[in-house]
């Protein structure tokens, strides 16, 4: 097998990476809120996991020191040509987001009023690459000869809804992470988060954590929809079948119906339910968030493992 | 000008000695494998295989036939190995020969999943991609690639594309019945030719092989509408009421 391990992992931790910033960025436009702080606890935890993907992806190629023969390129027929590049601009527009956030803090009002608006710029232009970033993910599949990837052009849409839905859950428990520093006596740390965000406030309201909760829940009905689309589109087409039959019947059967339709699809639709119309404050109900969320992440991580062993097999 | 190998499988009598010589000129080391009840060996073609034969036993109206084909590099004129490569590394020669640069190959494997003749290999010593050159070494100074020199049926014959072909015609309309030239036109053209009994799908090939990157453009906006679509939408279900969630209305215990 060519593409290992590593391959799939750093598909999954793209995916989450764009995932959250563009589930973040949609929060604050239609919530209407001003506040940004969901937009950069989204960025915090999008870079290094975006940074860590790209080094696995790095560690995988045959010859890792050559790694900078991809930026003499850019070739719009190459996926990997522009996932390269949308990458590198992604991450930059990401630290410069987080440099002006630091910086907010330390400069006068009038100048913190312009980064602010410099973020606001930058962030609406990362909404594009945030999508292409998680496009990318699939479309580097697709654009091949094997059957499983190439056989529809559904993959992307799925490593897409995938992506997203991903993104949210790593949010939700992020949040609840930080919620839970936030209120506990770790004053140290409480500390060095300040400065790291160059802000005291980073906790997120409990509204917010169950509303997220919920979109997840809309976004996986829409997953959903799109792995039904998937599945029949390759079921109809002689060679798609046989690649279908790998993930369906074959080797790769368990993990895909216990580790993405049930774990990834299924149970946390199911959780999700469970909580609607809850208060936060109930019983019970951020236990179930975060159950959800870490069978989301833990099945679309199964995905990509499903998809990028199977397509080989 | 445009060159290419004529397979021609009706003269194949598969001894192999193109294996060998392919390996000998490439200086590719032999593979160990196990006895499969097969004289088909080695198994596929990989890094360090870059020309087999394959055998392919079948009933053909009520006949038995044991029917060869040549497996190496289809040096296909939209090659889909170099439309995949990030890194420019695989080109094409002006006799219409697809090379992978080893100097600049970084490995990542991405012709390997694009090859719709399933040819590039990752070489686990070098850490590249490896395949059948045509013997670009030795056509370059006026000498036929090695398999082809060592044919000793006339299987396999070198020259220029134009003229293989109106040979491979004649050959074909000779053999009638459901004979076939394959490689005229498939992937834009083929720089290997070859000359078969039956349909390519008898010898497992693909009768209609697709580049890979024909539906790049689908594929893209496949992900980029569900992206716009999947933030759109369930975010706007769930955050269209508009009783805004402040974060600094929860940071009373945070750490002012």
């Amino acid at each position: 097998m060519t593409w290992t391990a590593l391959i799939w992992i750093y598909l999954w931790l793209a995916g989450m990476a764009g995932g959250a910033f563009l589930a973040a960025k949609a929060v604050g436009r239609f919530s209407g809120s001003k506040d940004d702080s969901l937009l950069r606890l989204a960025t915090w935890l999008g870079l290094p996991l975006a940074i860590l993907g790209v080094l696995l992806l790095i560690f995988e190629l045959g010859t890792p020191l050559w790694f900078w023969h991809l930026f003499t390129q850019f070739d719009f027929t190459s996926p990997m040509s522009m996932g390269t590049w949308i990458l590198i601009v992604w991450v930059i527009l990401g630290v410069t987001m987080l440099a002006t956030w630091w910086l907010e803090g330390k400069v006068s009002q009038e100048a913190a009023a312009s980064l602010a608006s410099l973020r606001k710029l930058i962030s609406r232009i990362n909404i594009f690459f945030s999508a292409a970033l998680i496009a990318y993910t699939g479309v580097l599949l697709a654009v091949s000869s094997q059957s499983l990837w190439a056989g529809t052009i559904l993959l992307p849409a799925l490593f897409v809804v995938s992506a997203v839905s991903t993104g949210v859950a790593a949010l939700v428990l992020a949040a609840l992470g930080l919620n839970a520093i936030a209120d506990s006596g770790m004053a140290e740390i409480k500390l060095a988060i300040n400065q790291i965000f160059g802000s005291t406030e980073w906790k997120t309201p409990k509204e917010m954590i169950v509303r997220l909760a919920e979109a997840d829940a809309a976004v996986i009905v829409l997953e959903i929809a799109v792995m039904i689309g998937y599945v029949i589109w390759l079921a109809t087409s002689t060679a798609g079948s046989d690649a279908l039959g790998v993930i369906t019947t074959g080797s790769m059967a368990a993990p895909f119906w216990v580790g993405v339709v049930l774990l990834a699809l299924l149970i946390p639709f199911g959780l999700d339910l469970t909580i609607r119309n809850k208060a936060a404050e109930a019983k019970g109900v951020m236990m179930t968030i975060v159950t959800s969320s870490l069978c989301v992440i833990v099945g679309g991580l199964i995905l990509r493992w499903v998809i990028t062993s199977g397509g080989q097999l | 000008m445009a060159e290419a190998i004529l397979y021609d499988s009706t003269k194949c009598t598969a001894c192999r000695a193109c294996q060998v010589a392919c390996k000998q000129w490439n200086e590719l080391e032999a593979e160990e494998t196990t006895n499969r009840g097969t004289y088909e060996n080695p198994p596929e073609l990989s890094a360090s295989t870059w020309n087999k034969i394959k055998f392919t036993e079948l009933e053909l109206n009520g006949e038995f036939k044991w029917i060869f084909t040549r497996l190496a590099c289809m040096h296909c004129e939209e090659a889909s190995c170099q439309n995949v490569c990030p890194t420019g590394a695989i080109s094409k020669t002006d006799e219409g020969f697809v090379l992978i640069d080893q100097k600049w190959c970084i490995g990542c494997g991405y012709c390997v999943q694009a090859c719709p003749y399933e040819v590039p290999h990752k070489d686990e010593h070098t850490g590249t991609a490896r395949k059948c050159t045509s013997c670009a070494d030795r056509t370059s100074n006026d000498l036929k690639p090695a398999c082809v020199t060592t044919c000793p049926t006339g299987a396999l014959t070198y020259g220029d594309r134009s003229s293989l072909l109106s040979d491979a015609e004649q050959r074909v309309a000779a053999l009638g019945g459901s004979a076939t030239l394959y490689g005229e036109n498939e992937l834009g053209g083929l720089h290997a030719l070859y000359i078969l009994e039956d349909s390519p799908e008898v010898y497992g090939l693909p009768a209609e092989p697709q580049v890979a990157t024909k539906n790049s453009i689908g594929q893209w906006l496949s992900g980029l509408i569900t992206a716009g679509l999947i933030t759109a939408l369930p975010f706007w279900f769930i955050f269209r009421r508009k009783d805004q969630i402040a974060v600094g209305d929860a940071n009373e215990g945070g750490a002012k």
